[in-house]
Formats: C-alpha cells, structure tokens, sequence
C-alpha cells in the first residue's frame, strides 16, 4: 500500500514534470474521449525523423529533449508494470498470446540433442532484450525444453525499468526456471549492453519494446555487436495496417479504446496515450526492415511477416557469417 | 557533435553504397533471353546454407533437421534457419530451381548438321523431361515427403507456379516456336505428363527406372494420340460444314 503511493506520488511528479519540462507542448492539457480522436486524426502524419537537430526526440505525438524520453518511457512501464498482463489483454482481445506463441514457435529454439549430436555448444544462449515481464522468456524455455528436450538453453532477460524486473521475478516463481541458472534478469539499456561481450549471444528478440527505445539504431547496432556470426536478431513490433478499411477501424479502436481501458482498468489514462500514440509513430514495414538490413544484417525474404494485417509484425535479420 | 553526425552520415551513404551489389541480387529481368545473363537466384548466403542442407536430404529427408547440418557445414548455426522464412519448403524450392537452371548446361542437343538427321522438338521434350526426372535420382525415396510439403494449401500456389516454369523452360530449350495456342496445351499437358512420372517414379523399383522412362514413353504417346485425333476431328468437322454449306448454296439458298 505504502509502495503502492509513493509509486503513484513519483508517477504524479515524473508526468507533471515530464510536462513542465516540455513546457509549450501543441497539445491542451484538458483531453476528453472526443479531443483524443480529433487529436489523432489531425496528427495522422507527424515528421518522421526521429531525432531532430537540437537534441529532441518524439514521446508519442509530443517533441521531448533526447536525455528525458528514457526517463518518461521508464516512469510510463512503472506505472503500468502490476496491471500490464490484464491490460495487454483487454487492449489486444487476447490477440498479443497468439502472437507472442507464434513469434516464439517460428524462432524454434533449443537444441535437440537427439537429433543434433555431441557438440561442444548446448543449448542457445539467448537474450530478451524489454522483455521485463518474462512473458517471452517463459515461452521460449518452455519449447526449448518440451518441444526440443533441451535442458540448457538459457534466456537473460533484459530490462530498464526495475518494476517490470520485479514483476517478471515474481512471475518466475511460478515456473520451474525460478532458481535455476537457466533463467536470469538484469537491469539494462539495451543501447549500451556493455555487460554482455561481443559474438556471445545466438538469439536477440525484442518484443513490444523496440518501439520505446530513444535510438533504435543504436540499439540495433549493439545487437549486431552481441550476436554471434549467425546469430538471429527477431523483433515483434506493432506495425502498419496494410488493408485501408480495416486501418481506419484500427485507428478508431486504439486511439478512443484503448485509452480509455487504460483509464478504467489501471486508472492511467496518460500512459496509454502514450502507448497508441507511439505505436502511430513507429517506422513502417519497410523502413524498419531497411534499418535493420543498414545495421549490416541479412533479412530473409522480404524481410517481416505481418501478423493481424499488420497490427504487429515480425522482423528478423541474420549477422552474416 | 556536428562533426560527428556528418561523419555518421558519410558513413551510411558508404555502407549503403557498397551494399549494393548485395541488392542487385533481387532485381530480377521480366523478359526471358538467352542473351541475357540472368543472375543467381538465391542470395549467397541462403544458397550456401541451401546447397549444404541439400546434401543431408538423402539421410535425414526434407526436414528441418537437414537445414540445421546445413547450416552448420556452411558456418552458421543452428538459429540461421530462421534466415529461410519457408524452412523446408525453401529447401524443395531450391531443388526445384536449381534442377530446372540446370537443364539448359546438362542437356546439349547436337546441331542439325553433324548427325545427319535433325531431332524433332517432341524427342528434345522428351530427352529434356527424363534428365530433369534423373536429376531426382539421388533424393527420390525421400521425394514423397517434398510432394506432400508442396501439396500443402500455402505452398501449393508456389509449387504449380514451379512446375509451369519447368514446363515452359523444358519447350524453350527443345526450341518451341509457337505462337497459337497450342503454346498454353503444350505446357499444360507437359506439365501433367511430368507431374505423373515423377509421382510414378517415386514407387519405381525397376532397375535403372525402365519403368519410369516407359511410363512416360507411353503418356506423351497418349497426348501424341490425342492431339492426333482431336486434329483429325476438327478438320473432319471443318470439311463436313463447308459440304454441308456449300450443298445449301447450291439448292439456292444465301447462305
């Protein structure tokens, strides 16, 4: 109760001052069901580059200094961290599980030992980077271990945001990955992973998180540095909507829905904003798959696969070796 | 700090500049000549893992097992396959186009001058269908797993789309010169011909498939009599109504 106070006073004062900071934000302070939606189809297009000349960067549809938005996206995953699971499901209909277990399924990890003989490597060394929560972490031990009868794939999963640490920590409990050495946590920013050497990582998955990082690029770079030859960076992201049709009932869906769950449910309407708001702001299909091919990877075939029509999307890109 | 982004920025046009030649893999000619060199058709990567992965097929059959040794013989690792967004189905595709490339190196017609007597394009389709069906050869009693990949509903478009390009590359390389529309019967009857040999030949015991080669003798001597009977009934039919015209005219009817 007492945690749960002081969180919501520094959530209180992180946002307010968020807001103070950028001072003359084009946007009203005062923001009813029917604001948000006219807001959202005005700003359908906002400039695409990602960090402009003096330092700033975007926060959803607002313009914040480049050295505030970690601090924002942090106070954003604190504030959502306990209700995050009930939430993903009322905003997605359950949908995100599906792809999540497909997203995993398609990576296959683990080494089959039957099948692939004495070898000096067992098992993969994987990394989930925002992965705070353990949901994709779970899933891959889980097939790693009944689908490839793999007991040595380990999975380190990575996070800036202590809270969402703690509640993947909590999780864990309820696996049998707790106390083993298979499953660990560490606190990090996935644009400087200096803990982690060069070429030792087989697997980099990111999911639903990339699009809150300050410098993708950068990240992806570290990626690329951490990955052995060979090695597989996979990122399921929400994407463009191919179909026109079903784009303007998506729109409709997240920017007056899914707020407004937000409000009901975790009583933080302005987190969820954010959420919608940066999912508009993330690149599309192809020029992801073309940051992600400039970062020196190989993409296989065309380089994503739409999920949903294109509400998420997987993409993939190989370190050459 | 500006001094930097410039340099940052040089860099990209440089990286971008020299990853070129790997885009150009892509860009495919949408026109079909011979005097155009057209290039691989797999990237280098995918191909080396590929061609590896092909190598383990007659042990461990279309499967993902086979990709995996591949990959590893090729230098990757386990986690590369994901390089192949179709996994197996990647693998049969390569077969299937590297075998129909092939055809036009491994099967050499003698000119018309030397052997006295000239080879007719039914005997070149022929000769050009059982090297395509030899090359199956050494996977083929694993080939019953590839048809049953390819016949399923998502990759099935792609494998019809493969088999009419072998059909087309088949009439191409025996000099196929048409233009009516026997140009759409003949690639489709070849590709049914060819569809049912290979399936054939996948429960062939016969030594050095005899029998394979005289199932397929005797279904292109089905279409040769067919065609042969449906060309005999249109000129029938073509010679009756003109009588039959002509008969009506000459009692005086305008016709």
């Amino acid at each position: 109760m007492n945690a749960h106070s002081a969180r919501a006073l520094i959530r209180g004062q992180l946002l307010a001052g968020g807001r103070r900071a950028v001072g003359s934000v084009e946007r009203e302070q005062y923001r009813c069901f029917s604001c948000t939606v006219r807001q959202a189809q005005q700003q359908q297009t906002p400039p695409k580059t990602a960090q402009n000349k003096d330092g700033t960067t975007h926060f959803g549809f607002e313009t914040v200094a480049e050295a505030l938005k970690e601090q924002k996206v942090r106070g954003v995953f604190s504030s959502v961290a306990s209700s995050y699971d009930t939430m993903n499901d009322l905003m997605s209909l359950g949908i995100h599980r599906l792809w999540k277990d497909h997203f995993v399924r398609n990576l296959n990890p683990g080494r089959n030992p039957l099948t692939s003989g004495p070898s000096e490597q067992k098992g993969w060394n994987i990394l989930d980077i925002a992965g705070g929560t353990g949901d994709i972490a779970f899933r891959m031990l889980d097939h790693a271990s009944t689908i490839n009868h793999d007991a040595h794939t380990k999975v380190t999963v990575a996070d800036i945001n202590p809270e969402m640490l703690a509640e993947g920590r909590k999780r864990a409990l309820e696996t049998p990955y707790a106390r083993s050495s298979r499953l660990n946590f560490i606190e990090a920013n996935a644009e400087k992973l200096d803990m982690i050497p060069d070429s030792s990582i087989d697997l980099y998955t990111v999911a639903f998180g990339i699009r809150n990082f300050t410098h993708k690029e950068a990240a992806i770079r570290e990626a690329y540095r951490v990955l052995k030859p060979g090695g597989v960076f996979a990122v399921l992201e929400f994407s463009k909507v191919n179909n026109g049709l079903f784009d303007a009932v998506y729109k409709r869906w997240s920017f007056s829905a899914i707020p407004l769950i937000g409000q009901l449910v975790a009583g933080d309407r302005d987190s969820y904003q954010y959420l919608v708001e940066s999912i508009e702001r993330f690149p599309s299909q192809t020029e992801f798959r073309d940051m992600i091919k400039d970062a020196g990877f190989l993409v296989p075939g065309q380089g994503w696969e739409d999920l949903t029509g294109g509400i998420a999307a997987i993409h993939k890109g190989v370190k050459p070796a | 700090m500006a001094s930097r982004r410039t340099s940052s920025v040089l860099l990209g046009t440089f990286r971008a500049a020299s990853r070129r030649p790997a885009t150009t893999w892509r860009q495919r000619c949408c026109y079909h000549s011979y005097e155009y060199n057209s290039p691989p058709p797999f990237p280098p990567a995918e191909s080396a893992i590929l061609s590896a992965a092909l190598s383990h097929v007659p042990s461990y059959g279309f499967t993902a097992d086979a990709l995996r040794l591949g990959a590893r013989d090729a230098g990757y690792m386990d986690v590369s396959t994901n390089l192949l967004p179709r996994g197996v189905f990647d693998l049969i595709n390569y077969h299937l186009v590297s075998q129909r490339l092939a055809l036009k190196n491994s099967v050499q017609f003698p000119s018309a001058g030397e052997q006295g007597k000239k080879l007719g394009t039914g005997s070149k389709v022929r000769t050009l269908t059982l090297a395509r069906l030899r090359a199956n050869e050494p996977i083929i009693h694993r080939w019953q797993e590839a048809l049953a990949i390819m016949a399923q509903p998502s990759y099935a478009p792609a494998s019809l789309a493969e088999l009419a390009r072998l059909a087309d590359e088949m009439w191409y390389l025996a000099g196929d010169e048409s233009v009516d529309s026997s140009w759409y019967t003949k690639r489709a009857s070849l590709s049914a011909i060819y569809s049912a040999t290979e399936v054939f030949m996948t429960q062939d015991t016969s030594k050095d498939f005899i029998e394979t080669e005289k199932f397929l003798d005797s279904r292109l001597g089905d279409v040769m009599k067919i065609g042969g009977f449906i060309g005999a009934l249109t000129e029938w039919t073509d010679y009756t109504r003109h009588s039959a015209v002509n008969v009506l005219r000459s009692k005086g009817m305008r016709v």
